[in-house]
């Protein structure tokens, strides 16, 4: 079985993040970049499938600018076979990326796409969901585990107030949550190999997408600074100001 | 500057190693001068020792300047860390260019994997910076030697399994009558002296070894009998690259340390950071820090090139060495009384910085290279 992978190039996670001063969104200049945390979870959770010999292939894919190669090369480097890079300098909205995905789903005929649950830059949580419909696949969102047979997966859900579990039967779209796996170091050795790997380069138009906004991005704006706390001088003080200031009780 | 992509993977696994792994338990490791066996152990699955072993014999296959990033980043996570793939990196060197086949297949891979533990012997007690001192002798026997003498202030003596034991082979013919060999450290007439308790980079352990009619077969010796001192000296180059990057890690994980309480620490209503006493003090620490890694790096890149890299090497090394002394001591400035506290970061900082100054050749002897390489080459040379 084939796997595919999409992931997705994000400003670091350590990085704090500073808004334009128009207001237009994030200030991205001289900014680290890394793959996308739940996508990096997702990579690993397909390299563990096949070291457990329940798929043969892993292939990743990512949307986005030339810089997006080093996300893919990580990709690689954590153990991946080839990639496939789709080159554009356009913001993609979740739903052209699902529908570029759908393409090199239909070429690739992958039996199972693994994917993050969100990017932590827009935090849009659609990709999955869309592209699951986009192919008329079954999806199983928010995994903490992913057990893969031959002709059908299941996968423990995060919900609120508890896990579900459900049965899709492959094809099918699974999304990665956080506590699904911690992923590994790319060793040395692999990186080294990871740049001769191949990596085919392509353009939304190969797929008849076109990826022009939809969204009209209004604003973006730090949230609030938090306030100062307060000190009280007893615990009746404390119980009487929650009590009347903070109206918690 | 000279960083490329790839360069830049390698470094940022090597830095997420060092905040995940290493950082966290350095203090624990300095207190207790713990040999961290579990984390070398993991460091050798990741490909972090033998960097520039070539692929075709097993190894990453990496230049200098990937050794120099990944040296910084386990030193910025904890200076002993880093001590140990140096030395792994010196040995590995000497077995990639001059072993033969069979000491490559039977001895790279354990090294590299850290399941096999190695010592770096040149040292003696008449032997420092000046190594015609050495006493240490491996006599012929039959087919092979009978070796005898003592050692001290070994890296890795307590622990190792193997030496690369410098040793004269004709004691009359100077530097060309050394040799060296690859020594069983648990073999009959191996003696081993007790872990010296040492200022700093405590986690590393080092001790004394003494030989007394030790066996040696044939294929002990490592490459051409007579050019040992050569062998030795080749391969410091790369060593002083680093112990370079070793330093300016240890001066990077003080600033970071700093610039972190500085904004923190508030006196007399205001942040220490907005103080401009302080506000100098941070600026130094980040001009030198750059200063010594540029010049590390320029000096892996000449290795790199296989351009003549000696004085470039030893300015590296020297530079970096007396930056990380001085620039720990602002941090621990910084800190104030904190700072001078054992648990806090930069106090263990502080003394780890000082052997930067003293192993891998004193920079003394770094100043007389610089000096003798300016009289050789001229100025620009």
């Amino acid at each position: 079985m084939k796997i595919l992978v999409p992931v997705k190039r994000v400003v670091d996670f350590n990085v704090k993040i500073r808004v334009k001063p128009d207001g237009s969104g994030v200030d991205l200049q001289n900014v680290k970049m890394s793959m996308n945390p739940f996508d990096e979870i997702a990579v690993e959770e397909a390299l563990r499938l096949k070291e457990a010999g329940k798929a043969e292939e892993v292939v990743v894919v990512s949307i986005g600018p030339a810089k997006a190669e080093e996300t893919l090369r990580t990709a690689l480097a954590m153990g991946a076979d080839r990639a496939i890079l789709v080159e554009t300098d356009d913001a993609v909205e979740p739903l052209a990326v699902a529908k570029i995905l759908k393409a090199v789903g239909e070429a690739e005929q992958p039996g199972l796409i693994l994917l993050g649950k969100q990017a932590i830059d827009d935090d849009c949580n659609q990709t999955g969901q869309m592209l699951a419909a986009l192919l008329g696949w079954g999806q199983g969102t928010f995994a903490s585990k992913v057990e893969l047979a031959s002709d059908a997966v299941t996968v423990t859900r995060e919900v609120d107030g508890g896990l579900q579990t459900v049965s899709l039967r492959l094809p099918a779209v699974v999304t990665t949550d956080l506590r699904l796996n911690e992923p590994r170091y790319a060793s040395l050795p692999n990186i080294m190999r990871a740049k001769k790997k191949p990596l085919d380069r392509r353009t939304p138009a190969d797929f008849g997408v076109a990826t022009a906004a939809r969204l009209r991005i209004l604003r973006t704006e730090e949230p609030a600074r938090r306030m100062a706390g307060v000190k009280v001088g007893s615990v009746a003080e404390l119980v009487d100001r929650l009590r009347t200031e903070a109206g918690v009780l | 500057m000279f960083v490329t992509e790839t360069h830049e993977q390698v470094r940022d696994m090597a830095r997420q190693f060092a905040d995940e792994v290493i950082r966290p338990v350095a203090i624990d490791l300095d207190r207790d001068e713990r040999f961290p066996g579990e984390i070398f152990e993991q460091m050798g699955d990741l490909g972090l020792f033998g960097i520039g072993v070539p692929e075709a014999l097993g190894g990453p296959g990496f230049d200098t300047l990937a050794y120099a990033l990944v040296m910084e980043e386990l030193s910025r996570g904890y200076a002993s860390v880093a001590d140990q793939c140096g030395l792994v990196e010196l040995i590995s060197t000497l077995l990639v260019r001059h072993g033969t086949p069979e000491q490559q297949a039977q001895w790279l891979k354990p090294v590299m994997s850290a399941r096999t533990k190695v010592a770096y012997c040149l040292t003696e007690a008449e032997a420092g910076s000046d190594l015609s001192g050495l006493r240490t002798t491996a006599d012929r026997d039959g087919a092979g030697w009978k070796l005898n003498g003592g050692k001290i202030w070994i890296h890795n003596a307590p622990v190792a399994d193997i030496g690369f034991v410098l040793a004269r082979t004709d004691r009359n013919a100077g530097h060309r009558g050394m040799s060296i060999f690859i020594v069983d450290l648990n073999a009959k007439g191996v003696e081993r002296g007790p872990k010296e308790h040492k200022m700093g980079q405590r986690a590393s352990q080092v001790g004394a070894l003494n030989f007394s009619d030790v066996t040696l077969p044939p294929e002990a010796l490592l490459g051409e009998e007579g050019r040992g001192f050569h062998m030795m000296m080749s391969v410091l180059d790369k060593g002083r690259v680093g112990i370079g990057s070793l330093a300016v890690g240890i001066g990077q994980a003080g600033l970071e340390a700093a610039l972190d309480y500085a904004q923190q620490r508030k006196q007399f209503n205001a942040r220490i950071a907005d103080f401009q006493g302080v506000q100098w003090l941070l600026a130094d620490m980040a001009k030198d820090i750059e200063a010594a890694r540029l010049l590390v790096q320029s000096a892996a890149v000449k290795i790199d090139r296989g351009e003549n890299a000696t004085k470039a090497c030893s300015m590296a090394k020297c530079f970096a060495g007396d930056m990380a002394v001085a620039r720990t001591a602002d941090a621990v400035q910084i800190f104030g009384g904190s700072g001078y506290i054992r648990g806090f970061e930069v106090e263990r900082l502080y003394r780890d910085a000082k052997i930067t100054q003293i192993y891998e050749g004193t920079n003394q002897i770094q100043r007389m290279i610089i000096a003798r390489e300016l009289v050789k080459h001229g100025a620009r040379g």
